[in-house]
This record gives structure tokens, sequence and C-alpha cells, in this order.
């Protein structure tokens, strides 16, 4: 599938074709966020095959239970990647998952993820080194505990060894910083 | 506004986009981005920015990886059961699918028990002619074996006046008037019995006015011994009136019930010792 046949909808055509079931729906929503939400999945199953049937999971659910999604709570993007952070949480969480011994512990440290995202990250991913520069390492690194990893704020605070309030204050600060760039 | 704006710098909206808030806290926000347009809007750019943070750091799954979701979600797109429905009309059907079910089974078991009930009142009438038969049947042999019992003490009595040696034997001739008449009589005197030999009697019978009477000659004066019909399908002996002593014995036809003497122009039979 090249990136020209990739189907793309407005965020109020896809929620209403996923309402009524179009088939067209489910595609133009694989080809627009599959790769976010795999962006995330991958982050936290390391494993490429099992990040990969994580993310079926995620489709099939996001699929399904679509009629607990409404506008009104907040994008359709914001619901989707906490459904596939929840499912890759689960997934490495699960006894399955521990026996295969594929898992990376939770105690990742940061550094690790840093490393992580100079590894795992392709190269076509374009503004990368201008994100680094405009996050500052401490918002980075909590962004992406709790974000990527799923961390909660509480459990970044343990694993950063800093206060809830500033991990907090941090986060929004951080947040604050990427709505500069991106806009 | 004060209030607001402390609202969303206290972070409680990241934490929401992230996911990491409890459910109080996720109805609380919600209801403050429904009252307050600036949390709406606030709330919205936090999404944006995350959701363009995702992009940057998307990474692309394997291309068949598509061909294998798609396969997975619309391998049954056919069928309206996978889809999403919204849930309170899912949970009413669900209801109603149960409430069906249970019908259906009482149905079917009223139906079951209205065939088990049809089957075993035909089955029951069926026993109940089979055991009417049955009764018949017993009833029948039962009758028959009286008739044989019945027989075999007739014919016990029968041998037993034969074999007793105080009986005696008498064949009672015709007179002139019935030549062809022959009735045999036994007679003891030590028991003081007369019997008619009723199935070797030949004798004209009689009509219902008129009946046979015998009588004893004692002496050369009639006695009684009663009265009796003489039917061709007569069997057995008839024990008449007790008597020790006979001469001779005489059968007159008399008037139904019997003379006290003899109509001696009526005599049929005569026989002496």
């Amino acid at each position: 599938m090249s990136k020209k046949h990739k189907i793309s909808l407005t965020e109020e055509q896809l929620v209403f074709s996923l309402r009524n079931h179009e088939k067209i729906a489910i595609e133009a929503l694989y080809d627009m966020y599959s790769a976010s939400l795999f962006g995330v999945i991958s982050r936290i199953v390391i494993d490429t095959a099992i990040a990969e049937d994580v993310l079926q999971e995620t489709f099939v659910k996001i699929w399904h239970s679509f009629s607990s999604y409404s506008t009104e709570k907040g994008r359709l993007f914001t619901w989707m990647v906490n459904i596939a952070r929840n499912l890759a949480i689960d997934k490495i969480r699960s006894k399955d998952f521990k026996n295969q011994n594929k898992n990376q512990e939770l105690e990742n440290t940061v550094n690790s993820i840093d490393e992580q995202n100079n590894t795992v990250y392709k190269p076509e991913l374009m503004g990368v080194k201008d994100l680094v520069e405009t996050l500052r390492p401490e918002q980075k690194s909590i962004i992406d505990l709790v974000y990527f990893k799923g961390y909660t704020h509480v459990e970044a605070a343990d694993e950063l060894g800093v206060p809830l309030g500033t991990i907090k204050t941090r986060l929004r600060m951080g947040i604050q910083q990427l709505r500069k760039h991106f806009n | 506004m004060e209030d607001i704006r402390a609202y969303i710098e206290s972070g409680i909206l990241e934490l929401y986009v992230l996911g990491d808030v409890s459910p109080d806290e996720r109805l609380q926000v919600e209801e403050m981005a429904q009252k307050h347009p600036a949390v709406k809007a606030e709330l919205d750019e936090i999404e944006r920015s995350l959701e363009a943070y995702a992009l940057k750091n998307a990474v692309e799954p394997s291309e068949n990886l598509r061909d294998r979701v798609m396969g997975s979600i619309l391998t049954n797109f056919g069928d309206d059961n996978n889809f999403p429905e919204k849930p309170h009309p899912v949970n009413h059907k669900v209801v109603e699918l149960t409430a069906r079910k249970e019908t259906n089974f009482y149905k079917y078991a009223f139906a079951a028990s209205l065939a088990l009930l049809i089957a075993s009142t035909v089955a029951l009438v069926r026993v109940y002619s089979r055991l009417q038969q049955s009764n018949n049947q017993l009833e029948a042999i039962q009758l028959q074996n009286q008739h044989f019992s019945n027989r075999v003490n007739l014919m016990d009595r029968e041998l037993g006046i034969f074999r007793d040696p105080s009986f005696k034997l008498l064949k009672l001739q015709g007179t002139a008037k019935t030549p062809a008449s022959v009735v045999t009589v036994a007679f003891s005197a030590a028991r003081k019995k007369v019997m008619i030999d009723m199935g070797n009697i030949k004798l004209p019978e009689n009509d219902k006015d008129h009946q046979y009477q015998l009588w004893a000659l004692v002496g050369g004066k009639p006695v009684d011994l009663g009265v009796f019909d003489a039917k061709n399908d007569s069997t057995g002996m008839k024990e008449m009136k007790p008597i020790a002593l006979a001469d001779a014995f005489a059968i007159t036809l008399e008037p139904k019930g019997g003379s006290v003497n003899p109509t001696m122009d009526q005599m049929v039979v005569l026989g002496k010792f």
C-alpha cells in the first residue's frame, strides 16, 4: 500500500462514517492513524510482532466500541490513543507476555527511552530534532513516560524522584512548548 | 474567571488528555469543559499538540498489517451483529432476546406437555380397553370354569348314584298311550331318595299349563313325589320328594303344579320292581 492510495477524511467525516459502520471509515482510520498509534504501542511493547498484534487489537476494539466515543468528550485521536496505550500496557502486564520474557520492565530508565527514541525512530520522521530542541529534557522525559510509556503521573514522580506538583507543572509546560512548536 | 484560569493551570486537563485521571476527575473535567468554553478550548489545544507529537513520533507498522487488520475487522462485515450499536438499543435488544428465549422455552415446554398428555391419554384408553377385554375373557373363562365344575360335580353325583349300591335303577316303560316313552328312575330305599335321570328321559314336551308328576305306588296307593318339566335339553339327575318304600313308580301328565291324586288316563310311563 503506497502512500498515494491512502485514504484521508476530515475528523467529522470519519466519525460520521464510523458511526454508520462504513467500510471506508475503518480504512481511512487505519491510513490516518495507524502510524501514530503504532508509535505509542511500539514504545511500550518492544517486540514488533507483538506490538503489531496490539495495533490490530486496537483497531478491532475501536471498531467494535465506537459507540462509546463521543465528540463532546474530546478528539478522536485522544480516545484512540488511550485505547492503544491501555491495550499495550495490558499486554506487557499479561502472564503470557511475562512468561515469554519479551517485555522490557517498566523500570526502564528515562535514558533507555531516549535511546529507543534514537534507535526506533525512523529517519524519515522529520522534525524530531527540532522537537528535542524545543522540549527541555526534563519535560520530554515526563511527557514520554506518561504519553508513550503509559506511566501515571504518580509513577512518573516515583521514577524520576520528583514531587507530584513538579511533575504536573513540567507536563503542562512541556505541552505548552509543543503547542507553540506545532502552531 | 480567575478560578477557571487556576483550574486550567492546575495541570488536570493535561492529565485528562493523557488518560491519567480518576473517573470522578474525568466527570469533573467533562462538566467543566461543557460549562466553560475556555476549558474546552484549552483541552482541544492540549489534544492537538499531543496528537501532533504522536504524529512526529509515529512509527509505520509493516505494510501487510493493514490487510490483516482489515481482514480481522471486515471478515464478518456483512453480519450486522458485528457492528457496534449505540449502548442503549443493544441493551434493550439483549433484554428482549432473553425474554423471547424464555417465552420460547415455555412455548416448547407447553407443547411438549400437551403432546405428552395426548399420548398418555391415548395410551390410557388403549390400556383400559385391553384391560376390559382381558376382564371379559377372564369372566368368560371363569363362567366356563364354573360350568365345567358344575358339570363335574353333577357327573360326580351321577357317578355316586350309580356307584352307590343302595340305589336301584328302574326303567319306567311307556304305557299304551305313549309307547315310545322311557324314563329312568333311581331309588334308594336306605337313603330315601328318588331321582329322575333328566338327561335320558323320552317324554313328549309338556305345555306351559301342564307338568309331569311322579308317583310312587306304596301298597297300591299313589304317593306324590313332585312335578317336573320334560325338555329336550334337560340334563342331570333331578331329585324328587323323599320316600322310603315303593313298589312301583309312575308318571302322569297333570295340570301345572300337580294333582292330589293321579289322573290315571294321563299316565305316560310305569315301572315296577
